[in-house]
């Protein structure tokens, strides 16, 4: 389930209406779009939700990481919920904590504060996704 | 062991612990007697804090502050609002809670324990607490907050 080769699977939070939803997911695509294109795979809560198989399958097979954008951890849970395990989880408030000066307002379009903390939220978790590929787990597994 | 009140307001269940005092706002005051009965402890309430949301920041003014009933207490800063909170009695901070600042998530996991704000040693406990309303009278503001909030829905 691991290697150099080892897609790893990004599930951000599928909330809308607060901005820590939409960090959540600005650094889900930052990190699958820019960061680690090809080592990466976008799913949209949404189709575990909806119980889609594809989905599913990827789950259970893959590496996961998980942002989620509140304590309810819903994209955490559903991976579970799916039969998948959660490699790497991260909560945006975890990382707004760090970086106080970030902070996201905006939903629909974030504030410059707002994109900078997604940025820093999917360089982060980069660097876990290379861990993940090399050894199977992030050094510091968990929450980030 | 502390005994609460209790209420469900659609998937929401919110708490109040019937052994202390309590502002309008939903900051608590607890007599630390016997032991210190001139002190009290200071905390927010169970439906302040899940009205507020998670806990970012939370700043307590520092130990050896001077405060009347009503002066600014402390700053919290949630996913949803930035809030100043109440102090209840009037008096000197005399311990804060070390723990808030690694922390602060504990104010929403624990609100009427390990996540107290502060102790104050009171000035005039008597006539603070006769502003203050027991857990039943807060019990009805607290709905009456719920009830709102549904209706503005």
């Amino acid at each position: 389930m691991t290697g150099e080769g080892t897609e790893v699977v990004v599930i951000p939070c599928s909330g809308i209406g607060k901005p820590y939803g939409t960090v959540a997911r600005e650094s889900a695509y930052d990190l699958c779009d820019d960061l680690r294109p090809g080592a990466t795979r976008l799913v949209a809560l949404a189709k575990l939700v909806l119980g889609e198989q594809e989905a599913r399958e990827r789950v259970r097979s893959c590496p996961v990481v998980t942002i989620d954008g509140c304590k309810l951890m819903c994209a955490s849970r559903l991976v579970t919920h799916s039969g998948g395990q959660v490699t790497h989880e991260v909560a945006v408030l975890d990382v707004y904590r760090r970086h106080k000066e970030l902070k996201p307002e905006g939903i629909e379009v974030l504030n410059d504060e707002g994109r900078k903390l997604a940025r820093v939220l999917a360089e982060e978790v980069a660097v876990a996704v290379d861990e993940i590929r090399r050894s199977g787990a992030p050094s510091g597994a968990g929450h980030a | 062991m502390t005994e609460y009140l209790e209420t469900t307001a659609d998937k929401f269940t919110f708490r109040v612990a019937v052994d202390r005092f309590y502002t309008q706002e939903g900051v608590w005051a607890l007599r630390l007697q016997p032991e210190f009965p001139s002190r009290v402890r200071v905390g927010i309430t169970d439906f302040l804090q899940q009205r507020s949301g998670d806990v970012a920041f939370l700043s307590v003014k520092a130990t050896g502050t001077r405060l009347q009933a009503g002066d600014e207490l402390a700053e919290m800063e949630t996913v949803k609002v930035n809030l100043s909170l109440h102090s209840p009695v009037g008096g000197t901070i005399v311990e804060v809670n070390k723990a808030l600042e690694p922390s602060p998530e504990i104010v929403n996991q624990a609100p009427y324990g390990e996540g107290w704000l502060a102790v104050i040693e009171t000035t005039s406990w008597e006539q603070d607490r006769a502003r203050l309303v027991d857990a039943p009278a807060y019990m009805a503001v607290m709905k009456s907050e719920v009830a709102k909030e549904v209706e503005a829905r």
